[in-house]
């Protein structure tokens, strides 16, 4: 555990006096912009899709008061970036010094039920992100992507980017992944992961599927979906993941989950440390309580930053889940929750946890060098 | 407290809305039906651009209504056009939240111009 860092006083820390690293900022990956990377004959079929119109009956519900030139940097009315140097701008005027990109349309990818497509298309992503994402602009880094279809293909993806500067994780497609991250067929990618010394970031989206825990289809309004889908996909997913003993088995392997806020973990943390006093003979590999595994090698994205009415109530959370050194500042930018840096910086806590928050925890975990002229 | 004359009333015809700046502080000058009112451009939920979102109605559902969806209120909400909070315009307040409210500033028209209180 960390220093308390629940006090009244709130430091004068600005954003423009610390490094800021945004952990989940996500790219545009169309059919017609993956085409060229993709193998034949999956790229004839991205090719035709290119341009295809977003199925309006998609909208989440009723949206009246939709501006389709919102007043936020790059005015994106569908809410999505499609160039590293509109990407750099944007993070830029919202004091974001370093952005961890992960994709739109792949934030489905689990959900791909044809291995070789899905194969392809992963190949396809990881090239198209080292080529157009990662080599152009400073302060752009990526993800990997490991597809859960082909764990052997996945693990070699690994080894063959590890060595890239700016790669610096690996994403693990978490919506509708079937089974679960944590289940032994994919021990390939957290060897891989592990090996390459690359955290495995899980990140889910709202997915209406038969894969547990996305049934989420007898909701009939976005508001539901919104408020369980990544929320229970991180608890399910980090159940599976410590049941197998997947932080035993790889135990220099660092996990990140993202887009789920935070508040979900304490009680996570209890329930399971609460069963494991219960049940240890039946998962005898975990050499110690499931928090512990937490508070040593599991790291949480901000974003959505959940809101009470008290903000001290947050700060609180923070410390209950190991403190600010397990949480990662994350915009979700451009998506329509994204959350301002302000919304962290707001909180009532010291400037050092603040600081670790915002940039210094991602930096550490990530292995990016400071961007000059910070810190 | 002092008087800002922002313009002649035939610019801010009943159903616009406009920002105006008076000195440091962003304001909207909205004409609801008539009825000026005028905000503050900075949202309390995370300072985003309030005043620059859409003003129109909301839903309503409830034993009124017969359980059913109905359109209401038409011309006399503002939504935040970054996280898509609603406020009502004449009261500063959002439909979601006690904690979620702006202040509102006092206008009126004096001969012929629209002027604001802040
Ligand atoms: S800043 Fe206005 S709704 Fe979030």
């Amino acid at each position: 555990m960390s220093t308390p860092s629940t006090i009244e006083r709130t430091d004068r820390a600005t954003l423009a006096d610390m490094v800021v690293v945004d952990a989940d900022v996500h790219v545009n990956d169309t059919p017609g912009a993956l085409a060229p990377y993709c193998e034949e004959p999956w790229r004839l079929s991205l090719e035709a899709l290119d341009g295809a119109s977003y199925p309006y009956l998609q909208v989440p519900g009723f949206a009246p008061n939709m501006r389709l030139d919102p007043p936020i940097p790059g005015q994106h009315a569908n809410r999505s970036v499609s160039t590293a140097a509109e990407m750099r701008a944007e993070l830029s005027e919202l004091q974001i010094d370093v952005g961890i990109l992960f994709p739109d349309h792949m934030l489905l990818f689990a959900a791909i039920p044809n291995p070789e497509y899905a194969t392809a298309l992963a190949q396809a992503y990881n090239r198209w992100l080292l080529e157009e994402w990662l080599t152009r602009e400073p302060g752009l880094y990526g993800v990997v992507l490991a597809c859960p279809q082909n764990p052997d293909f996945a693990a070699r993806e690994i080894e063959r980017y590890a060595n890239e500067e700016r790669v610096v994780g690996v994403y693990l497609p978490t919506a509708g992944v079937n089974p679960l991250w944590g289940d032994r067929r994919y021990d390939p990618i957290m060897a891989a992961a592990e090996a390459a010394n690359l955290p495995v970031c899980l990140h889910s989206v709202t997915l209406v599927s038969p894969a547990f825990p996305c049934q989420l289809d007898q909701f009939e309004n976005h508001f539901a979906r919104q408020v369980l889908s990544h929320a229970f996909a991180m608890m399910a997913n980090l159940t599976s993941i410590v049941h197998t003993g997947v932080p035993a088995r790889f135990p220099e392997l660092r996990i990140v989950f993202t887009e789920a806020g935070i508040a979900w973990v304490p009680y996570m943390m209890w329930r399971m440390d609460k069963y494991y006093n219960e049940y240890r003979r039946l998962v005898p590999f975990l050499e110690k309580r499931p928090s512990d595994y937490i508070t040593e090698r599991m790291w949480f994205a901000t974003q959505p930053i959940e809101e009470p009415d008290d903000l001290k109530d947050l700060v609180v959370t923070i410390d209950l889940l190991g403190g600010p050194e397990r949480i990662l500042f994350a915009s979700d930018w451009p998506h329509h929750d994204f959350d301002h840096p302000r919304a962290i910086m707001k909180l009532p806590m010291p400037a050092a946890a603040k600081r670790r928050i915002m940039g210094e925890n991602a930096l550490e975990l990530f292995g990016i060098p400071a961007p000059a002229g910070k810190l | 407290m002092t008087d800002h004359v922002v313009g002649p009333v035939e610019d801010f015809p009943p159903g616009t809305h406009r920002l105006v700046q008076l000195g440091r502080i962003e304001v909207g000058i909205f004409n609801v039906a008539g009825v000026f009112h005028a905000l503050p451009n900075i949202c309390p939920h995370q300072f985003g651009p309030l005043c620059a979102g859409t003003v129109n109605g909301t839903t309503a559902c409830s034993a009124e209504t017969n359980w059913t969806f109905a359109w209401v209120r038409q011309g006399e909400i503002v939504t935040c056009p970054w996280h898509g909070i609603e406020f009502d315009i004449a009261t500063g307040q959002s439909l979601s939240s006690p904690r979620l409210r702006v202040r509102t500033y006092p206008v009126r028209v004096v001969d012929g111009q629209v002027t604001v209180t802040i």
